[in-house]
Order: C-alpha cells, then structure tokens, then sequence
C-alpha cells in the first residue's frame, strides 16, 4: 500500500510538473521588462516630458494661454488676452525625435530634438533618460535688421535639458529636469548668459484617462523672476490628448516659462491654458 | 528498503523518459489577432511566441510577451497596454494544454488560456503537421469579457466584443 502511495504521489507530481517544465524551457523569464507610458503626453505641462513620439508618428500641437484670471469680468478672466503656440514633432527613432514650433506674442520660432538615452527596466535600472535641446530664433522686421547694432546671433537663445524620469508605480511618474538656458544676447552686461534651473515635475493617474500633473522650474542662477509653478489634468480621449492647466507663467518654451515669468501664484497672476495634440500615424 | 528500490525505479524511468521524449521548440511563433471595427479595423501581429510540444506526453505549452504586440499604430499598441491588456500587471499571456486528439493532421487541442491574469478552459480545433519539424496553426476567437477586458463606452475605436486569434508556428526538435 506504501509503495503504491509514494509511487502515485511521484507520478502525479510528474505530470503537474512536465508542463510547467515545459514552460521552463522556454526560459523567456529573464528577458528585460522596459517600462513605457511614464507620461500621456510629450510635455508635462509646459515642460518637456520623457514621453517621444513614435517612429514614424506626427503629433501636432495647439497650445493657447489665455491672460491672468485676476484681471477682472472686463477682460473675461483673461479670455480676451490669449497667445498660441502651433507645433510639430515628428518621430525619426523610437528613441529621436524632431520638433518645430512659433510663439504668437513673443514672436519666437523654437526647434528642438529629443533624444532618449536609456529605458527604465524593472528591477534593472531605475530611470528613463532623455536629452531635450532646443534652439530659439526671435523674429525681426526688416527696419530691424537695417540698423548696425543687428546681429542674427543675438536673436538667438538655447536650452539643454537632461530628462530623468522614474514611473514609480502604475499612476505615479517622478520627473527631474536639470536644465540649461543660454541667451546669446541678455539685458545688461552683468547679466549671466548661462542660467541654470532644475525642474521637478510629475503625473498621478486618476482613472485610465485622466492624470493629474504638476511642475515646478526652480531657478539656481540670476533669480530675478519666480519660478514657474504649474498644475494640469489630462485627458485623453482616444486619438487626441487635451491637456488644460494654471499656471503663473503665460510662456510655452523653455527659457521664457523658467527665467522670465512674472506671475505670482498668491497675487492671482494665474494664466489658464490648454494643449491639445493629436497624432497622425506617417510610416510604420 | 523496498520503498527506496521503487523510489530508484520511478527516477530512473523520469530519467529515461525525459530523455527519450521527443520535444519541440519555438521562439517565433507567429500570434496574430484582428477586430472588426465600424471606424476602423484593428490587428496586431505578435512574432516572438515561443511553444513547446512534447510528443511523447502530448502537452502543448505557449507563452508569449503582451508588449510584443505590434499594431499598425502606436497609439493603438499603447492603449492597448495601458488601457485593455494592462500589460505593466499582466506581461504575459500563456496557453498550458494537451493534444487530446490527432487525425490526419487535424488536432484536437484542450487547455487553460490565461490572458489579463484571467485562465479560462478552452478547445481548439488546428491542424498539427508533423514530418521533421512541427507546423502548428490554428484559428479561434475569445470574448473580451471572459478575460475582464473591459471597453470603454466611449472611445475612438470602438472595439468588437469578439476577437479572432491566429496562431502559427513552426517548431524544430530540441537534441
């Protein structure tokens, strides 16, 4: 009776096993997991995020800021005040990506290139890295350029970004932005034309859809303005990604929005603003 | 004594049985699946399913990676992951069943689908070529809610309730 016990628990501890045996051979369990989606957009909320457009993959963006919400029914709340950004990128890699864009009220063309270094991979390496570099070309009229003090280089300015994003868990994405901007031309001589800033931003997931997002640029250099605080939600919708946020800066590219903003959160300098972008699939 | 005799036996036949069993392999199997959709259609194309068959025992084992999934559109692969598959929870979808029937290359298969950390029993009815290597194929659909995929009652793609899965794989023997 012994005998016939141990030989049927052996047997049937057999059997279970040959299958999961067999998923053992196919030994697929030490492949690296990356982590992907830390955030819904490309952007976090004026900043850039980790997120590139895929290969092949044309986003275009319309972004508007509208004036401050302090300034009264006459000018509904900062409706009647509002500025646009009109932007493409455009995915070459899954991991490079091209970018152009112009500012209606400063007047300013931006192209930029993201470039992402490294992939978070579970239990492997912790971070999601990307470059962010853009360049900014201020438009001139054509009396400006006539006068002897003109310079093309002086209409220009830079940004240097290192994008060190982590995705915590499921909803919540951690975003570090060391960022660099260079003026090539600044106000007074004293002035540094290097200013360095950090940014600290992020994104909690609410439901599948909808996240809310949060940023802050802390300026360490020639801190002559606040720094930029914002808020947002997202919502995305399918096809499009609707992205409505205060902020106390009515900029939308970098150097503007992390040295030049002048709004003051506690005064009710709060500029409302949306991006809405969508995709459109190019090549596969 | 006796026990430990028959104990010997037992392992020497998994022994002998192991290594006499003729196994077959894969690491490219090709899993494919298509929606019909009023706005637009929707398919992915999976090409690194791995399977196993082990002919002796007829168990019949397949495992492949959700993030593997390649859509025509990268937001479709991405809402896929993030918002019906949920990949980041569940990564892998595996089949875990036997041969119950073989006639004249068509195959009679029974096991446990799991897919969204959910296992249901399924039959599948393929056809099973054996010669020097193992040509597998096979056509069937799964029901999203009997895997707790749930849609959306407002979304873009509205997506059928109704999945066709199509699975195709060439096995070599493992020496």
């Amino acid at each position: 009776m012994k005998k016939i016990i141990v030989f049927g628990v052996l047997l049937s501890s057999f059997i279970a096993k040959s299958q999961e045996n067999l998923l053992n051979l196919l030994g697929d369990d030490n492949e690296p997991m990356y982590i992907s989606y830390l955030f819904k957009g490309t952007k976090v909320v004026n900043g850039q995020s980790v997120e590139l457009p895929s290969k092949g993959v044309l986003q275009f963006t319309i972004q508007h800021r509208f004036g401050t919400l302090n300034s009264g029914f006459y000018n509904l709340y900062g409706l009647d005040n509002s500025q646009v950004r009109l932007g493409f990128d455009y995915g070459i890699k899954d991991y490079l990506s091209v970018g152009i864009g112009r500012s209606s009220a400063i007047k300013k063309i931006d192209m930029h290139s993201k470039f992402r270094i490294k992939r978070q991979i579970k239990e492997e390496f912790p971070f999601t890295v990307v470059m962010n570099s853009a360049i900014y070309i201020k438009q001139w009229q054509s009396a400006d350029a006539q006068l002897e003090a003109f310079l093309f280089t002086n209409q220009l300015s830079f940004t240097n970004q290192l994008l060190v994003a982590r995705k915590i868990n499921r909803d919540l994405t951690i975003q570090f932005s060391p960022t660099m901007v260079h003026y090539n031309l600044v106000e007074k001589s004293e002035e540094p034309h290097d200013k360095y800033s950090v940014g600290v931003g992020g994104r909690y997931k609410i439901t599948k859809r909808l996240s809310l997002n949060s940023e802050y640029f802390y300026q360490l250099t020639d801190k002559k303005n606040n720094n930029a605080l914002s808020f947002g939600f997202d919502i995305e919708t399918g096809g499009h990604v609707f992205q409505l946020h205060l902020s106390n800066s009515s900029a939308m590219i970098a150097p503007e929005f992390i040295t030049k903003t002048n709004g003051n959160w506690l005064d009710g300098d709060i500029y409302f603003g949306f991006n809405i972008s969508r995709v459109f699939t190019i090549t596969n | 004594m006796k026990v430990l005799k028959i104990i010997k036996i037992v392992f020497l036949l998994i022994i002998c049985h192991s290594v006499s069993a003729q196994k077959y392999i894969s690491k490219e199997g090709t899993i494919s699946f298509f929606s019909d959709a009023p706005l637009e259609d929707i398919s992915a194309i999976n090409k690194s399913v791995s399977a196993v068959y082990d002919f002796e025992s007829n168990d019949l084992v397949f495992s492949l990676f959700i993030t593997d999934f390649v859509f025509p559109k990268s937001l479709m692969q991405e809402h896929f992951n993030e918002n019906y598959l949920e990949s980041d929870l569940y990564p892998k979808s595996t089949f875990i069943g036997k041969v119950i029937s073989l006639n004249n290359d068509v195959a009679s298969v029974k096991g446990d689908l799991t897919i969204h950390g959910v296992t249901n029993r399924i039959n599948v009815i393929g056809s099973l070529i054996k010669k020097d290597k193992v040509r597998i194929s096979a056509d069937f659909k799964v029901q999203l809610e009997d895997y707790n995929i749930e849609i959306p009652k407002i979304v873009m793609y509205k997506i059928a309730e109704e999945i066709e899965i199509k699975v195709e794989v060439e096995l070599k023997e493992i020496k």
